[in-house]
C-alpha cells in the first residue's frame, strides 16, 4: 500500500496557465523522493498539490487510502498539519524569535485563542527545544529568526515542520538560496529525518550530484508532464537532455 | 505636442467590443457637453459681452445633449475617442490621432480658459494701491503679535493637541479590524468575501472623500460645537484613511509566511495573526504615527468650522479683527505643527 498516490493529476492556473498534466505516480512510506525539473515544470505546483495549498483541477491526490483532492475545512486542516513543509526561502515570521517560529508549526493542534494569546503548552515548548537540537541549532532559541545565517533559517524551518511530528515531510527547493557547503549541511538534516525518523520526504531540486547522493527514487517533469520515474543513478545523459533540453550542461555540487 | 507628453504606444487597434465601446461612448458624450458648455456659457459671455451666463433655459439643454451624442456617435463611429483611448490605454495608428489630439488640446485649452473666468482672476486687484495698503496693515499687525493671550491660546491649542491624539487613537483599533476585510489578499478567496470587499472599498472611499470639515460641521450640530465634535469629525476620516493604507500593506506582504503558516494546518485568524500581522505592525506604527500629525493640522481647521480647540479661538480673534492676536495664535500654531512635524518624521525613520 503506498503512502502517497497522486492519480492522473492535472492543474490550470485561473490566469489559463497549465502547470500539470496527467501526472500520476506512487510514493512508498520512508522512500526518499526528489522530483527535479527546470523552473516552471510544475515542481513547486506538484508539492502545493500534495498539501492541499493548491486544489488541483483534475485528478486525485491519495494519501493513506484517503482522497485528499477537494476536501476543505477542518479536514483539509488536519491533513495540512499531518505534512510538514519547508520552502526556498524559509519562510519564517523574521520579526519572531526561533523558538516562536517552532511553535507555531503546533498551529494545527492549539485551540485559536489559545495561540493567539501565545499561550502554547509546557509540552509544545519543550517539543519545540528538543526539534531545535535536533537541528543543531539549540543554543539560537531566543534569536530573532531573521537574525540568522540562510542556512540556519532553513534549519529553524525544519524544525517548525518537525514540530507537525509529520508522516511526509515535503521540501520545496530547500537549498537553492543556499551556499554549497551550507546546502549540503540542510541535505543531511533531511536524510537524517528520513533514516531515523523514517519520515517519508518529498523533494525538488536542481543540482543532479544533490539527487544523487540522497534520493532513493528520482521523478521528473518537463512541461507539467511526468517523464522519468526511476533510480537515481538511471538518469544517463541521454535523460538529462531530454528533462533538461538540449543546451544544458550539468553543473555540480559538491 | 510629443514634447509635453511622452507619446504612447501607437497600436492597430482590433474592433472593440461593445461592452467597452458603449462606456467609450459615454465618456466622449460627457467630453462633448462638457466642451460645449464652458465655451458657450462661461467664455462666451464673459468675452462678448463681460458678463456671467443667464440660467439656462430649455433650448440650451437642448443644445448641451445633441452636442454631446454628436461627439458621443464621432467617437464610435470613427474610433478616433478620447474615452476609448482612455479605456483601453492605447492610442489608435494613424488618421484617428490627430483629431484626438485636437480633442485633447481643446479640453485643455477650454477649461484653462473657463477656470481663469471662473475664478475671477485678477492681478489688478493683487497689485492695486488700496490692495497692497490692506496686505501691509494686515502683515504688520501679524507681526506685532499680542502677547497678552498667550495663556489662552496654549490651552486652545493644547485641546487641538489631544482632539486629533484622541481621534488618533480612538480610530485605530476599528481600522485595524476593518482594514483585513477591505485587502484584496485576505478577501479574495471566496466570493462573499471578493463583495464585501468592493463594497468596503467603495464605503471607505466615499467616506474619505467628504473632507473633515463637512463631518465637523454635522457633528457640532449633533453632539454641539467644542473638542468633542471635532474629535469625532477626525475619528470618520482617520478610519477611512487608515483602513485604506492598512489594506494596502497588508495587500503588499510576502506571500510565503502565509503560504509556510497555511501548510501547518493553520486555520483563518491563524494565518492573519502569524504569517500577515508581524509583517505590517511596524508600517502601521508609522501610518499611525503621521496620521496623528495630520489630525493635529486638520484640528486647527477644524476648529475654525465649530470644533473647539485654537481654530475656533482663530475664527473669534478674526471675526473681532483683532490681528495682533491672531498673529499669536498663527505663531504658536506654526510652531506646535512644526515640532510635531519634526517628531513624527524623527518616529517614523526610527522604525525603519
Amino acid at each position: 500500500m503506498a503512502l502517497l498516490s497522486v492519480r492522473n493529476l492535472s492543474h490550470t492556473y485561473p490566469n489559463g496557465y497549465q502547470a500539470l498534466k496527467n501526472v500520476s505516480f506512487d510514493v512508498q512510506a520512508g522512500e526518499f523522493l526528489v522530483i527535479i525539473g527546470l523552473s516552471g515544470s510544475g515542481k513547486s505546483t506538484l508539492l502545493r498539490c500534495v498539501n492541499r495549498l493548491i486544489e488541483p483541477s483534475s485528478g486525485a491526490v491519495v494519501i493513506n487510502e484517503q482522497d485528499v483532492t477537494h476536501i476543505v475545512g477542518e479536514p483539509l486542516r488536519k491533513h495540512r498539519a499531518s505534512i510538514g513543509m519547508i520552502f526556498q526561502h524559509f519562510n519564517l515570521i523574521g520579526r519572531h524569535t526561533v523558538i516562536q517560529n517552532v511553535l507555531y508549526g503546533a498551529l494545527g493542534e492549539t485551540p485559536t485563542w489559545k495561540s493567539v494569546a501565545g499561550a502554547f503548552t509546557q509540552q509544545q515548548r519543550e517539543r519545540a527545544q528538543h526539534n531545535l537540537t535536533i537541528t543543531g541549532i539549540p543554543e539560537k532559541t531566543n534569536n530573532r529568526a531573521d537574525s540568522l545565517s540562510g542556512g540556519q533559517q532553513q534549519r529553524v524551518a525544519i524544525a517548525r515542520a518537525l514540530m507537525q511530528q509529520p508522516q511526509l515531510l515535503l521540501a520545496d527547493e530547500p537549498v537553492a538560496s543556499l551556499d554549497p557547503a551550507t546546502s549540503h549541511s540542510v541535505m543531511r538534516y533531511l536524510d537524517r529525518i528520513n533514516k531515523e525518523m523514517h519520515t517519508t520526504v518529498i523533494c525538488n531540486l536542481h543540482f543532479l550530484s544533490l539527487v544523487r547522493e540522497y534520493a532513493t527514487r528520482v521523478i521528473a517533469l518537463r512541461a507539467g508532464e511526468l517523464v522519468f520515474d526511476g533510480m537515481p543513478d538511471a538518469i544517463t545523459e541521454e535523460w538529462f537532455k531530454a528533462i533538461y533540453g538540449d543546451d544544458a550542461v550539468q553543473v555540480e555540487i559538491r | 505636442m510629443t514634447a509635453i507628453f511622452p507619446r504612447p504606444e501607437i497600436v492597430k487597434l482590433p474592433k472593440p467590443p461593445m461592452r467597452v465601446r458603449i462606456p467609450a461612448f459615454l465618456i466622449d458624450a460627457c467630453i462633448g457637453a462638457y466642451l460645449y458648455a464652458a465655451f458657450v456659457f462661461i467664455v462666451i459671455p464673459e468675452m462678448v459681452f463681460g458678463q456671467g451666463a443667464d440660467p439656462l433655459t430649455t433650448n440650451d439643454y437642448f443644445w448641451i445633449v445633441a452636442n454631446a451624442l454628436t461627439i458621443g456617435t464621432i467617437g464610435l463611429v470613427t474610433r478616433a475617442s478620447l474615452g476609448l483611448t482612455l479605456l483601453t490605454g492605447k492610442v489608435p495608428e494613424g488618421p484617428h490621432r490627430n483629431p484626438l489630439a485636437i480633442q485633447a488640446w481643446m479640453l485643455l485649452t477650454i477649461t484653462v480658459w473657463s477656470g481663469w473666468i471662473v475664478t475671477e482672476i485678477s492681478p489688478i486687484e493683487l497689485l492695486s494701491g488700496e490692495g497692497v495698503k490692506g496686505a501691509g496693515r494686515i502683515f504688520s499687525a501679524l507681526f506685532t503679535p499680542e502677547f497678552a493671550i498667550v495663556g489662552e491660546a496654549l490651552a486652545a491649542m493644547t485641546e487641538t493637541v489631544f482632539t486629533a491624539f484622541m481621534a488618533t487613537i480612538i480610530s485605530v483599533p476599528i481600522a485595524f479590524v476593518i482594514s483585513f476585510a477591505a485587502a484584496r489578499n485576505v478577501m479574495a478567496t471566496s466570493p462573499t468575501g471578493k463583495t464585501i470587499y468592493v463594497l468596503l472599498r467603495a464605503v471607505l472611499n466615499i467616506m474619505r472623500s467628504m473632507e473633515p470639515i463637512i463631518w465637523a460641521i454635522i457633528f457640532s450640530v449633533w453632539v454641539g460645537i467644542g473638542p468633542f465634535a471635532g474629535m469625532l469629525a477626525l475619528v470618520v476620516h482617520t478610519i477611512a484613511s487608515l483602513s485604506k493604507q492598512y489594506s494596502e500593506q497588508i495587500e503588499d506582504v510576502n506571500n510565503g509566511p502565509i503560504e509556510a503558516i497555511s501548510a501547518t494546518g493553520a486555520n483563518r485568524i491563524q494565518v492573519l495573526w502569524f504569517a500577515i500581522v508581524p509583517q505590517c505592525l511596524i508600517p502601521f506604527l508609522s501610518f499611525t504615527i503621521y496620521r496623528w500629525d495630520i489630525n493635529v493640522r486638520m484640528a486647527t481647521v477644524i476648529g475654525i468650522v465649530g470644533g473647539g480647540g485654537i481654530g475656533y479661538l482663530l475664527t473669534q480673534y478674526q471675526g473681532l479683527s483683532k490681528y495682533h492676536e491672531v498673529g499669536t495664535l498663527i505663531i504658536i500654531i506654526t510652531l506646535v505643527v512644526w515640532i510635531l512635524d519634526v517628531i513624527s518624521a524623527r518616529v517614523r525613520a526610527a522604525l525603519k
